[in-house]
């Protein structure tokens, strides 16, 4: 489904994804772990096309489509979602209002008619159960005065109506308690399927106890350093990132 | 060539740049221009660019003004009890209105007024009389070099209330001046509602003037829409003579392209008690210029005043600028004022936020848009004026 193939981006000077390869597959899930400034957030925003980083080299592709040459919305079409790290407050603009559009672009994008109000709805009274994100907070202004635990229920909220095919999660169990991370990987666990592809960007093992990952991965200086199975992310917890980075330079 | 002092002649000299209620806002290129009232306004007909009614399916009385000049036949004035609605060319001698404003005195601009002055409304409702729909004043100006003089006259009995709509047109090949005044005088625990919009094509110097007196108690509340104009000046100036008073006012500006709109706005608060409300947002497009100043004056009687005053701006193109100014003077010990200012640029987080959920740049942007707006315009009291007045922005800026 996703293939990044020596992915090279800078901001400004900094180069910071120096040569990154990654395989997703349908139905997978893939943590990548790494220590502070790996960049681990730099790869989401990369491949969500914020506009502030500079692909300098290398190939992004998704199923066929090239992910680089595409503006952030369309991507977004395409199929990729970004759940941020830090969801963006935007005063006066109904989270409704917002996901119906985003809903309604998407159908445009495939050829459909705007979604009727009845079936959007319903499929909002779905979604918001799945990770009981009540009416009041569904109603207001997009992440306006939401606590951090509200915030990322909201990002897995729009994840289920939007149904991508390729979910990015950045950092989404910081900030958490453990009642706000259960319900969020309540959320993530119910939308595994088949044709469905997450990758999960995380500092710690404990999100990885609630969705179960196919796949974990270090990255470390801009590349993954080493790739494993969900063992390796209890043995990161354990022994740290200090042997890999040992590792490395043996 | 004669220039436009030479034909309208005044006592006071025009503003300069020197002056600093104009100092962003030089009007050098009108006074090069030769103008002249249009006599003939009325015999010419109304033009079929524009509709007489300018807001579709608003429920309201009208009276249409053409370069000045009252258009009967497209008018409709409220006829009810305790209302009087009038031109004020039809106004008794006797009855004619005192304007208590001393606008003529300090400005140029003012003193044109006094001196040209041509048709407009004259109206006076009773005591404890509500009108029970708004009266739109229509006024199109429509020819090449126009110079329109028109002025108003409100007076609100004791609880009665009131809702006055302006509305300012001009046919595309237009050009020249539009010189507006209203009084208006609010009694005790009367309302009186006022929204202005200005929507002229062609090449119109606009100069409107809004003088609001209120006594103990009374409510006031105005949104000025700048929503198309060449060359655009809105003053406010609101004086609060009595106990109590509430004064809304707000006012929402998106021009583009080279136009100009200054916003200058008093809000004088001489008595106790009072509470006043002021809201500006701007969003500055393609090479245009902006100018916001707004004065509050809180008197040593004014005890106990609550006033707050915002202005917010976005930048939204790189030609595009904006000069704005809050002005507080407070001389009472006991009151609550606010005011912020700000001039910024889309939020470019947010933006990338709604695209990163599929929304394209455009829809995007008038998201941010609407919501910006939102707490400008939701406050209209008429939904139907509401809508127009989004549609027209939209329209222009293509969301």
């Amino acid at each position: 489904m996703l293939k990044i193939k020596n992915l090279h981006a800078k901001v400004g000077d900094n180069e910071i994804l120096k040569g990154l390869n990654l395989d997703v597959k349908p139905g997978e899930i893939h943590a990548i772990m790494g220590p502070n400034g790996s960049g681990k957030s730099t790869l989401a925003s990369v491949l969500a096309g914020r506009e502030a980083y500079e692909v300098t080299d290398g190939v992004v592709d998704l199923d066929g489509t090239d992910l680089l040459e595409l503006e952030a919305s369309d991507r977004a079409r395409e199929g990729v979602f970004l759940a941020f790290q830090y969801p963006i407050e935007i005063p006066g603009v109904s989270n409704l209002n917002f996901m119906k559009a985003a809903v309604n672009a998407k159908r445009d994008h495939n050829g459909q008619p705007p979604i009727k109000a009845k079936d959007f709805l319903a499929k909002v009274k779905e979604c918001s159960s799945l990770v009981e994100l009540d009416g009041r907070l569904r109603d207001r202004s997009v992440n306006e005065g939401f606590s951090g635990g509200e915030k990322k229920r909201n990002e897995i909220f729009q994840m289920a109506i939007l149904e991508p095919k390729l979910c990015i999660l950045d950092e989404t169990d910081s900030g958490l308690d453990i009642d706000a991370l259960r319900v969020v990987s309540k959320g993530v666990n119910a939308m595994r399927s088949p044709d469905r592809a997450f990758i999960v960007i995380t500092h710690y093992q404990r999100l990885l106890d609630h969705i179960i990952p196919d796949f974990v991965h270090v990255l470390s200086n801009g590349k993954i350093v080493k790739s494993g199975g969900k063992e390796l992310a209890l043995e990161l917890e354990a022994k740290g990132y200090d042997w890999i980075k040992e590792e490395q330079n043996a | 060539m004669a220039v436009l002092t030479d034909i309208f002649k005044s006592t006071l000299l025009p503003p300069t740049r020197r002056s600093e209620r104009w100092k962003y806002s030089p009007i050098s290129k009108l006074l090069n221009t030769s103008l002249s009232t249009d006599s003939e306004a009325i015999n010419s007909g109304f033009s079929k660019e524009v509709d007489p009614n300018p807001v579709q399916g608003l429920e309201a009385y009208r009276l249409v003004l053409r370069n000045g000049k009252f258009d009967a036949s497209l008018s409709d004035l409220p006829v009810a009890q305790g209302v009087v609605c009038m031109p004020m060319s039809e106004v008794e001698d006797g009855e004619s209105p005192e304007f208590q404003n001393t606008y003529s005195q300090k400005e140029w601009v003012g003193e044109l007024n006094e001196s040209y002055h041509q048709d407009g409304m004259f109206l006076k409702i009773a005591r404890n009389i509500k009108l029970d729909r708004p009266i739109v004043i229509h006024h199109l100006t429509d020819g090449i070099d126009v110079a329109s003089f028109p002025r108003h006259f409100v007076r609100v009995e004791e609880g009665g209330e009131v809702d006055v709509v302006i509305w300012c047109s001009s046919t595309k090949k237009s050009s020249g001046m539009y010189n507006g005044l209203l009084e208006a005088s609010i009694a005790p625990n009367a309302s009186f509602m006022l929204e202005k919009v200005c929507n002229e094509d062609g090449e119109i110097y606009h100069f409107s003037h809004e003088n609001i007196i209120q006594e103990r108690d009374s409510r006031f509340m105005m949104h000025t829409f700048t929503v198309k104009g060449h060359w655009v000046r809105n003053e406010l100036e609101i004086v609060s003579r009595g106990k109590g008073t509430d004064s809304i006012f707000n006012g929402a500006y998106l021009p583009t392209e080279n136009e100009h709109v200054d916003n200058h706005t008093t809000m004088d608060h001489t008595s106790s008690d009072g509470t006043s409300s002021e809201l500006y947002r701007g969003i500055m497009y393609g090479s245009s210029t902006g100018v916001f100043n707004g004065k509050v004056f809180v008197r040593p009687d004014a005890q106990r005043t609550n006033a707050f005053q915002q202005n917010t701006n976005i930048v939204a193109d790189r030609g595009a600028s904006i000069n704005t100014k809050p002005e507080l003077e407070i001389y009472a010990d006991d009151v609550k004022c606010a005011h912020g200012c700000t001039v910024g640029q889309f939020d470019l987080d947010a933006l990338f936020y709604l695209k990163s959920r599929g929304i394209q740049e455009k829809a995007a942007k008038a998201l941010l848009v609407e919501a910006f707006l939102a707490d400008v315009i939701s406050s209209v009291p008429s939904t139907e004026l509401r809508k127009e007045i989004m549609k027209i922005y939209q329209e222009r800026h293509g969301w």
